[in-house]
């Protein structure tokens, strides 16, 4: 199965080249290479990056919090859509400024994830196991933000529309997880998966993440605004992407337990 | 005007007829219209104070009812068929409509923090799967008993008992939304005992019993006190005529109150069960007299012409009495009691129309048959029944030892005064079912196993916001001069952003206004920076300094100190002995602290500054549950409230709670600039209470009052008014001695009852009275006349008594209490002011003779 996403991903990096090029191709099929085109244009572009995001975290009863923290990624290279790291670092609200947060993203094993609450003074690595837990406490998983590994999902190609390829996702394991299905938009245009929609057991939609605008920025396609809305209570997050850059040759060494303590700020710093 | 009515009556039998069918008709039409409403909350007005308080702090804590489900094996829940069974019970319970799916708190649906080796912390489901192993259904107990704020609230110390709690939408989905989790229960594989508690629960499911009581107990009643008239009358054509009458007024009054847009409360249904007995009671009055009257050599119009004339007063008396003890309800400031007491009041003057204009219509329009059949068999306990033997020997066994008797009623009341004295004012919503009721059971097995399944809540709140914004504004007041002397002007700019922050404050509640402010404010800083001149940046990096620390400041309860306070305050709550436990933000806080560490218990404290707090927030935030912690704080730290589970739900209970809570601030001042306030249903039922308790003194006063002045304008005598007052003060006296001596709870049933005791018990006393005086002025003494006293006008009082009392006592049987307390207090209020009208008026009548009557002759024995 594996092998076969692999062989699957490396057929899509030569169909993605034709892509660019730019003529008009007809309505893909295969679903496994819409969506693992998809998982590359949400999750892999350039070879490293780094951004400032900021989330609104707006509740149901309408109280707000902020959350901002510069990310820098970059991709391990050793394989196609393969392992990455990852370094989060909070700015605001001002008393958790400092509070670093690094993962190791496998695409093979569990992630490895570690903290630092330098209020605390104390690093702490978070056990790997459920990825679907808040992202500190916003509408958004932790596996929205890190992405979740396509073979954990059953693809099903439910509709090609004039804008959009819609695919179902049934999870191989439903015990795992809280939704019984979700259903991806992901747009012909250029790939991005602009809507994902979870259905509970009930059979509801409860869940809802969308990008709400999408930025060419240096040549990639980018979500820069993405919401994640909680049907049940009426709260929501918004994640503004900005300062964003793409392929600033990142160092290997940032990535290190070093820097939880001591955040590499000249690669942190707006540019 | 009087006769105008009675000659129309007797004209136009058939027209009054068609007006009655008419109103019926037009009446009846609403009742479909009905709405039940048995919230408490709605005892008090919507913009009542405490009540505003209690939906603000709903709304701003996200805080929702509760349906609380227990799930009981007495050989301990932690075991893989249990847990399955738990574990599909509450996935079940999550597709339920209307309930908050998210915020279910249950083994199967909390979050477990934990240590997964050294330096590693876990956030997972605590049982996302059941175990299939015992030693798997061990760890969940372990993980569930390290968790102080899930130990104690989903699962029972003893490991014998769990619970899920169900947040529900609206309290009045609560029946339905049980009978849904009983089919789930229903279909469980499980030898576990289930239990279903929680106020909502207890509410709604009155209001659905209620209903069948309304459709039940009344008929019931009336088919009763049906049976009872036809034993004293003997004549079906001629009962008939109160109860079509009582009918007929309980059809009117529901219906006006129903069109009117009136929800029913839990007093109002029990309006027709008030009102059957007053209806009927006039009627009695009427017939009983008109059958004694009604002869063959009579017309039954003269017959009851005659008889209109000398009870027409009497009876216009004892339903204005009746209707001035109720409408002086409307003095209480519970405004389901108001509407209670006016819509009787409006049932007790419509019955007397009625009876003036009714009864003689349909009597004249018997047939000569019926009427001379009549005339023959009644009344059929006549001057040699069993009844009345019994009251003439009263009658003279009263006159021959007055001494001990008025001894032995005046030792009564001192007993009963000693009585009132021992009232225990106290509610509780489930003290309306019977003891045996699943309700009661379950939350009497629930409350052994759990701290509590009543909820109330202490909210503490910040209000310093004026003196951080004055702090705020001379910290950047100087900022801006500092600039300004360096040749940097920031001020348009400044208050440009300052505008636009507090233009983009959604939620303009006071305490987390200032908050916002400067949380928008930090954000346009933050923005600002990136396209500032060189030159201004340094400024700009101090105003936002300034702002963010600022911000950090207001977070009150995020600081170490306002932890300890709220960890105190709990730690003596827990003596009281009534508050099981307390939840609240310190808990949260120091359990995760105590998880980034290594997890030992010496961890289990406050860390030491706000930045620690906060961080060790934020990891908890990244659990499947973040929204829990906004059930205790807000999320601007401003607002934090204590969840107190209280095992019992009585006021009583709740009040000593409140007071201990007070007395413990005159020792332990709150922090500067936090208010302290109650919500919770538990808070709201106590509030309402204290109104009710209070309006009712008022209100019984009130009328009391007032029937006393139409006692002595109908008699035209202080004496005699006085008279007429005591065998009502009597029987109110009396009744509530008895509810102190038993230790019944003084409920809102039984607030309400001396409305019902005033209007009623003062009738005889109006009738008796009234009828001596005839007497008197007919055989010229009051020796000649008191026998007299012992035939007719006694057995018409007694028959009244009896038909009320023994009519109502199917109310006996009802599955809800205050159905059980009206039935047994109609039939005390019968008998006590029957037995006072009849026994103590002759002595004091025989004292006071000179001063009463004018005899033409007087010759005491």
């Amino acid at each position: 199965m594996n092998n076969v996403t692999k062989l699957l991903n490396l057929t899509f990096l030569l169909t993605a080249v034709s892509t660019v090029v730019g003529t008009a191709v007809a309505d893909e099929t295969d679903v496994e290479l819409i969506v693992s085109k998809a998982n590359h244009i949400a999750f892999y572009q350039a070879n490293d990056g780094r951004a400032e995001s900021r989330m609104l975290i707006t509740d149901g009863g309408g109280n707000k919090q902020v959350r901002q923290f510069t990310v820098l990624r970059k991709d391990r290279g050793e394989q196609v859509d393969g392992d990455q790291d990852f370094l989060v670092l909070f700015s605001r609200p001002a008393d958790v400024r400092n509070t670093m947060f690094r993962v190791i993203k496998h695409i093979d094993s569990d992630d490895d994830r570690w903290m630092y609450l330098p209020g605390l003074d104390l690093v702490k690595r978070i056990s790997s196991g459920d990825k679907r837990t808040s992202f500190f406490g916003s509408h958004f998983f932790y596996e929205d933000i890190s992405g979740r590994r396509l073979d954990a999902d059953r693809h099903e190609l439910l509709e090609t529309t004039d804008q959009h390829y819609v695919v179902k996702n049934t999870p191989l394991d439903p015990d795992s997880v809280e939704f019984i299905h979700y259903t991806v938009w992901i747009d012909k245009s250029n790939w991005m998966p602009t809507k994902t929609e979870y259905t509970d057991a009930a059979g509801k939609i409860y869940r809802r993440i969308e990008a709400l605008q999408i930025k060419d920025i240096d040549g990639y396609a980018t979500a820069t605004r993405m919401q994640a809305s909680d049907l049940r209570s009426g709260g929501s997050t918004l994640t503004e992407m900005r300062y964003i850059q793409y392929n600033v040759n990142l160092p290997d060494d940032i990535f290190s337990e070093r820097s939880l303590r001591n955040p590499p700020r000249q690669w942190f710093k707006r540019s | 005007m009087k006769q105008s009515l009675f000659n129309f009556a007797f004209q136009h039998p058939k027209r009054v007829f068609l007006l009655m069918i008419v109103a019926v008709i037009v009446f009846a039409a609403m009742l479909p219209k009905i709405i039940i409403d048995t919230d408490p909350e709605n005892m008090l007005p919507s913009d009542q104070a405490d009540r505003v308080f209690h939906d603000e702090v709903k709304k701003k804590f996200g805080i929702n009812d509760l349906i609380v489900v227990g799930m009981v094996n007495e050989q301990g829940i932690y075991n893989p068929r249990s847990l399955a069974a738990l574990h599909k019970l509450a996935n079940e319970i999550l597709k339920i409509e209307g309930i908050v799916p998210q915020d279910v708190l249950s083994i199967a649906t909390v979050d477990n923090i934990s240590q997964d080796g050294p330096g590693t912390i876990r956030f997972q489901w605590m049982m996302n799967q059941a175990p299939k192993t015992t030693e798997a259904a061990k760890e969940i107990q372990n993980a569930v008993e390290r968790l102080p704020f899930l130990n104690n609230t989903i699962a029972s110390p003893d490991g014998l008992a769990t619970a899920i709690y169900i947040p529900i939408i609206h309290k009045d989905q609560s029946y339905r939304i049980v009978a849904e989790v009983e089919d789930i229960i229903d279909t469980l594989d499980s030898d576990d005992q289930f239990y279903i508690s929680g106020l909502p629960v207890a509410e709604d499911t009155f209001g659905v019993e209620m209903f069948l009581q309304m459709a039940t107990s009344a008929p019931v009643a009336g088919l009763l006190v049906f049976l009872l008239l036809w034993y004293f009358f003997r004549s079906l054509s001629l009962i008939a005529s109160p109860m079509i009458l009582a009918m007929v007024t309980i059809i009117c009054t529901m219906g006006l109150l129903i069109g009117m847009g009136y929800t029913v409360h839990i007093m109002s249904s029990m309006i027709m069960i008030f009102l059957m007995p007053i209806a009927v009671v006039d009627s009695v009055h009427l017939l009983s007299e008109f059958s004694d009257r009604y002869h063959k050599d009579t017309t039954p119009q003269a017959a009851m012409q005659e008889v209109l004339d000398h009870l027409f007063t009497p009876m216009l008396y004892t339903s204005l009495t009746s209707a001035a003890g109720f409408a002086a309800l409307a003095l209480t400031p519970i405004p389901p009691v108001q509407v209670f007491g006016l819509f009787i009041a409006f049932g007790v003057m419509l019955a007397f129309l009625l009876t003036i204009i009714f009864i003689p219509a349909y009597v004249v329009s018997l047939s000569p048959q019926r009427l001379s059949k009549l005339a023959e068999t009644t009344p059929h306990d006549d001057n040699h029944g069993p009844l009345t033997s019994s009251l003439k020997a009263l009658g003279r066994g009263s006159l021959a030892w007055p001494k001990t008797l008025l001894i032995v009623f005046l030792g009564i009341t001192a007993v009963s005064i000693t009585g009132v004295t021992k009232i225990v004012i106290n509610d509780n919503p489930f003290q309306w079912f019977q003891e045996s009721h699943r309700l009661r059971v379950a939350d009497k097995i629930l409350n052994q196993h759990f701290a509590g399944t009543y909820n109330a809540f202490i909210v503490l709140d910040q209000h310093n916001e004026a003196e951080l914004t004055a702090q705020f504004n001379k910290n950047t007041d100087d900022i801006l001069a500092q600039a300004q002397a360096d040749g940097v002007d920031l001020t348009t700019l400044w208050q440009q952003l300052k505008q636009d922050s507090t233009d983009s404050i959604k939620n303009k509640d006071a305490n987390s206004e200032f908050p916002q402010f400067l949380q928008n404010l930090a954000l346009k800083l933050d923005d600002q920076l990136f396209e500032a001149d060189e030159n201004q940046t340094m400024y700009l990096e101090a105003l936002l300094a300034a702002t963010e620390r600022q911000l950090n400041t207001s977070k009150f309860f995020q600081q170490p100190e306002a932890l300890a306070y709220i960890e105190a305050l709990q730690q003596a709550l827990l003596t009281t002995g009534i508050v099981g436990k307390s939840n609240s933000v310190t808990d949260v806080v120091k359990t995760v602290y105590r998880e980034l560490n290594e997890g030992t218990a010496d961890q289990y404290r406050i860390p030491d500054s706000s930045a620690a707090v906060a961080q060790t927030l934020l990891s908890y935030q990244s659990s499947h549950r973040p929204q829990d912690l906004w059930r205790l704080v807000t999320p601007d730290q401003r607002s934090a409230s204590i969840w107190l589970q209280l095992k019992s739900g009585d006021n009583v209970d709740t009040t000593q709670v409140i007071d201990f809570v007070d007395d413990y601030l005159l020792s332990h001042p709150l922090p500067p600039g936090v208010e302290m306030d109650w919500a919770g249903l538990t808070y709201i039922n106590v509030v309402w209470q204290e109104a009710m308790v209070k309006g009712m003194v008022g209100s019984l006063l009130g009328a009391f009052v007032v029937v006393f002045i139409m006692m002595i304008a109908l008699f035209r005598s202080i004496l005699f008014g006085l008279l007429a007052m005591i065998p009502l003060s009597a029987t109110i006296l009396f009744i509530y001695g008895i509810v102190g001596w038993i230790g019944k709870d003084y409920d809102m049933p039984v607030a309400i009852l001396s409305a019902l005791s005033l209007g009623l018990s003062v009738d005889f006393a109006i009738h008796f009275i009234q009828r001596m005086r005839e007497m008197v002025d007919k055989h010229g003494s009051f020796a000649a006349a008191i026998p007299l006293m012992f035939e007719e006008p006694a057995r018409a009082i007694s028959r009244n008594a009896i038909v009320i009392a023994v009519g109502f006592l199917p109310l006996l049987l009802s599955p809800l209490v205050p159905y059980n307390t009206v039935g047994m207090f109609l039939a005390a209020i019968m008998i006590i002011s029957c037995l006072t009208t009849l026994m103590i008026l002759p002595i004091l009548m025989a004292y006071m003779k000179r001063f009463l009557f004018n005899e033409s002759q007087d010759s005491p024995q």
